[in-house]
């Protein structure tokens, strides 16, 4: 089969493809339909027909070209490249982390990991999304009952994509450097890691299939033909204040009621259940800055010179790796004024160390990042969390 | 023409971490959060100091030439289309930028099959180097939009140039009519924009422009509204 590329010059032409159009017999197939002068139409032509569809339109003075010589072969072609780029890892040393992944992909890495380190890795579902997606997190633990633990969240806005895969990449991290590095082995031969990879699970599949700028959930709103409650308004903290919208087609909608989500409720259930948090730290993008509470009040928490002098030591050892530029402060200060946002509802319930991100870049991509620049971010970013977990860690309390 | 900033120098300097680095002036603007000096006075005018460098859209190897830019920005009263005094020196020569804007030019003149684009960058952040200046020449008609938006409050990015209307090199300007989505940073929202430019080098830019202003319901089909809006002129822009 060829697909024929054809240039109609004026509207008489137009009307004489359209007459090829009622020539059932060619079995024609318009990709793109004749409509007026000047726009081109493409045809998918049988074997067969070829030659009459050619013959007809010379005669005729329709001028044409060949768009695609031979569509089997590009759908060969295609298939190659979707398996070869599938990324069935068999392991979590050929899995590709300079590239961004599916929910499927990601959801196979995790079970990937944790089958390669029994040990240390743990996969645990905390809830089923909206769309009944599983909700999982992973737990790195080197055992003990109950540690004091540190709580990594990314994904939560689903177009956010470098989160997601900075968190693939901060999975392996820990496998590969328990043991080894002296300041995470020390971390979790004392506490807990969870670490929930994919916080968003509906929205991600949505930025796949058909909105790659999704932002928030995927709920039904009653009332309302628009979908979805952006999951960073619905926390208990300043609940319905300036902040957030009312409006259920607003991209910062905070929902009927707080926690309505159930993607927020099963890690406000997690977090009540498990009862020993230390530090909470939730991953967006972008525009490079590191924030401590509040979003919803101008009032500084109590322990703010203590924050803010912890995100200053997480972001110069952000900065140290490939001089990328962070800003630091709470979130109403230095972003926007915020209600009903994860870390004030964290911070309220006793988590001093709660922390935002917002990661790469400040604008020139911004959620559409480059995937060669994921590796580079986790990276740096790991040295923040670092920080940050090692802080909690001599700072008991 | 076009001048494309690098890094901010000065309070909070910014190096390019990205390769060649290109920030619009709005982006570099939008950046600045309440750390900036911002003096206000009682006719509520908020001003934004922002000093800043340009790199050569081609550079040539070893011929780094970086201009420096510093620039104050006046809003006045929470209204858009703020009033900005910038300076500049080390620019390359006015010849010489002439010459650049003529070569980008007979490149895109040559450029077909533009219909097709959609999505630039793609959702994995790749642009491919053929199509990098369409993106640009989006990008300049976006920053015009995204200035007469702009307030203190508002500040706009260009997400994605989503899709080309048209694409017309016969006659002697670039005829350029596309969509784009505008993200604006304080209320997350993503604005498709609809703006059509006429570019001749050395003549102002036209731009014209619709953006889709209301919250629709994203099942409703993309519609944008019909008036048509009043040609505008960009000269030294």
């Amino acid at each position: 089969h060829q697909v024929l590329r054809i240039s109609v010059a004026d509207e008489a032409q137009v009307q004489t493809v359209k007459e090829l159009e009622d020539l059932e017999h060619l079995q024609l197939d318009f990709w793109r339909g004749p409509a007026q002068p000047g726009s081109p139409i493409d045809i998918r032509v049988p074997f067969p027909s070829i030659q009459a569809v050619k013959v007809f339109l010379e005669a005729r003075d329709i001028r044409y070209t060949v768009m695609i010589e031979d569509v089997q072969s590009l759908l060969d072609e295609e298939q190659e490249q979707m398996f070869a780029s599938q990324s069935w890892a068999r392991s979590t040393n050929t899995f590709n982390y300079a590239t961004y992944h599916t929910l499927q992909e990601i959801y196979d890495f995790m079970d990937l990991l944790a089958a390669e380190h029994p040990e240390l890795v743990s996969k645990l579902q905390i809830g089923s999304s909206y769309e009944g997606r599983p909700i999982y997190v992973l737990k790195f633990s080197t055992g003990g009952n109950n540690r004091p633990a540190i709580w990594i969240d990314t994904g939560i806005h689903s177009r956010e994509w470098v989160t997601q895969a900075s968190g693939v990449w901060f999975a392996k991290k820990i496998t590969q450097d328990y043991g080894q590095d002296p300041t995470l082995t020390a971390i979790l031969d004392n506490m807990d890691i969870f670490l929930e990879i994919v916080t968003n699970p509906d929205g991600f599949a949505f930025t796949h299939s058909k909105n790659r700028l999704w932002r928030k959930t995927r709920s039904l709103t009653s009332g309302s033909t628009c979908i979805g409650v952006d999951p960073n308004r619905n926390w208990d903290a300043g609940f319905g204040k300036a902040g957030a919208s009312s409006n259920p087609c607003s991209e910062t909608y905070r929902g009927k009621f707080a926690n309505s989500e159930v993607e927020v409720k099963s890690i406000v259930d997690f977090v009540k259940d498990h009862r020993n948090i230390k530090a909470f730290i939730s991953i967006h993008s972008y525009s490079q800055l590191l924030l401590y509470p509040f979003g919803y009040k101008k009032e500084s928490p109590a322990d703010k010179d203590e924050l803010d002098q912890v995100a200053r030591s997480a972001v110069e050892a952000l900065t140290s790796l490939y001089g990328t530029k962070f800003k630091y402060g709470s979130i109403i200060t230095t972003i926007y004024q915020a209600s009903g946002g994860t870390i004030d509802w964290t911070y309220n319930q006793g988590i001093k160390y709660s922390f935002t991100f917002e990661l790469r870049d400040t604008g020139r991509y911004g959620f559409l990042l480059p995937a060669s620049q994921i590796v580079p971010t986790a990276q740096e970013t790991w040295l923040a969390l670092l920080t940050i977990m090692e802080h909690t860690l001599s700072h008991p309390y | 023409m076009f001048i494309f900033i690098t890094s901010c120098v000065g309070v909070e300097p910014q190096p390019s971490t990205v390769d060649r680095a290109v920030l619009s002036f709005l982006a570099l603007l939008s950046l600045q959060p309440s750390r900036r000096s911002f003096g206000s006075n009682q006719k509520k005018e908020y001003k934004v100091d922002l000093a800043f460098t340009t790199e050569l859209y081609n550079p040539e190897e070893g011929k780094e030439r970086l201009g420096k830019c510093s620039a104050r920005v006046f809003f006045r009263n929470e209204k858009p289309r703020p009033a900005i005094n910038i300076t500049c020196t080390r620019l390359i020569e006015k010849k010489t930028r002439q010459e650049e804007d003529y070569r980008l030019y007979k490149y895109m003149k040559q450029l077909q099959n533009l219909l097709d684009v959609v999505s630039i960058p793609d959702s994995h952040g790749h642009i491919d180097p053929s199509l990098r200046p369409i993106w640009d020449l989006a990008f300049l008609g976006s920053s015009y939009v995204m200035w007469e938006k702009t307030t203190q409050f508002l500040h706009y990015y260009m997400a994605q140039l989503s899709s080309v209307k048209q694409w017309k090199t016969n006659e002697d300007a670039i005829d350029f009519d596309y969509t784009v989505l505008l993200h604006e940073f304080s209320t997350q929202e993503m604005i498709p924009c609809h703006i059509h430019l006429v570019w001749y080098p050395g003549k102002p830019l036209k731009v014209k422009y619709h953006c889709q202003e209301l919250q629709t319901p994203e099942e409703a089909s993309g519609t944008e509204g019909g008036s048509a809006v009043a040609q505008t002129e960009l000269s030294n822009f």
